[in-house]
């Protein structure tokens, strides 16, 4: 898997088609999910296309079990990324300050 | 009942990640810790169906959900609490709070059920996520079957890291739940999220395991173990995150 889209593309390799599909399955609209796994099926490959689809359904749970239960970023992380997560808006987020300790 | 099956698809489907579906779908059925089969079923179905109704789409739209009021389309077999509990977790993740869920906790909601709830969620979420991404319909959930919930609660499960009540790995050690961390000293929140219901645990992280990466593989960059690499995998999970506006 070689090349890097434009910008837009987040640094990765066929990064715009990822975005593009991870979009798209959480909107609604068919047609354009349908042109987002061609996309990645013509260029990347079936295997690409399912691992993709496999990561993206994961991480759509994943946000609810945290979001729903409350757990806190651990504080290591928090701290690497304290620079980037202001840069990019996550501090913004309406749950952003309501995660962690006991209720 | 129909097994998930992904043979008939243009795309190979990693033969792991439809074992591990076809026992998420296997356990959504069964009693569980605090709900019965049926019970984890109808919590299934109610998931699916919250993503059609208008209050939770007309707050979603809203400033703050506390300007919408009204009642959930829902499918009359759960209680009040619980279709408020699925809805919301279901359509508007981002936007969920303590107050919320202490709301929910001080109207009667048993936080075990709770737990187990979520779980049921992303089970649900997981597999249908994946369909849809496929252009597939959803399968068609398992017939719940017979037994009674085991009611096991971690006797060293207490609330302090999150909203709801967790099991650290520390606390773990000696009880009957130890397995859960086996013997590690340290679990990321994530894993802890649903350890009041440690069965819930180890059923969605066999998800984790096979759709994603794992444990081992998430930090061993001198590898690939999927059909995307790491940054890949990573910018398709962030994607995904920034969207839900998931703050962890």
């Amino acid at each position: 898997m070689t090349g890097t889209d434009a910008a837009g593309d987040g640094g990765v390799a066929n990064g715009r088609k990822l975005i593009r599909f991870a979009t798209a399955v959480l909107h609604d609209d068919a047609s354009e999910l349908a042109a987002a796994r061609m996309d990645i099926a013509d260029t990347m490959g079936g295997a690409a296309l399912t691992d993709t689809a496999a990561v993206a359904a994961l991480f759509n749970a994943i946000d609810r079990v945290a979001d729903s239960t409350g757990i806190p970023l651990e504080d290591v992380k928090a701290a690497a990324t304290v620079d980037f997560r202001a840069a990019i808006g996550i501090n913004d987020f309406a749950a952003a300050s309501e995660k962690g300790g006991a209720s | 009942m129909t097994e998930i099956d992904y043979q008939d698809l243009p795309w190979p489907v990693r033969e792991d990640i439809t074992a591990a579906q076809r026992r998420a779908w296997n356990r959504l059925g069964r009693a569980g810790t605090w709900l019965t089969g049926a019970e984890r079923i109808a919590i299934a179905g109610e998931a699916r169906n919250a993503m059609n109704c208008e209050l939770c789409q007309a707050r979603k739209q809203a400033l703050s959900t506390q300007f919408v009021k009204g009642s959930h389309d829902h499918l009359g077999q759960l209680s009040t609490l619980e279709v408020e509990q699925i809805h919301r977790i279901c359509t508007d993740p981002g936007r969920l709070s303590r107050s919320w869920y202490l709301d929910l906790r001080d109207s009667g909601m048993a936080e075990e059920r709770y737990v187990e709830t979520v779980g049921v969620i992303a089970t649900t979420v997981t597999v249908d996520t994946f369909t849809k991404g496929l252009g597939l319909g959803p399968w068609p959930l398992p017939t719940p079957r017979p037994g009674q919930p085991s009611r096991q609660r971690p006797i060293a499960a207490k609330r302090e890291l999150a909203w709801v009540a967790t099991l650290t790995p520390a606390d773990a050690v000696g009880t009957p739940d130890a397995d859960l961390y086996a013997g590690r000293p340290t679990a990321a929140h994530i894993y802890q999220a649903m350890s009041l219901v440690p069965a819930e645990v180890k059923g969605f992280f066999d998800l984790v395991t096979n759709q994603y990466l794992p444990p081992a593989a998430m930090m061993d960059f001198d590898n690939e173990y999927r059909a995307i690499n790491h940054a890949q995998i990573e910018l398709v999970a962030g994607r995904v995150s920034a969207l839900n506006q998931c703050v962890y």
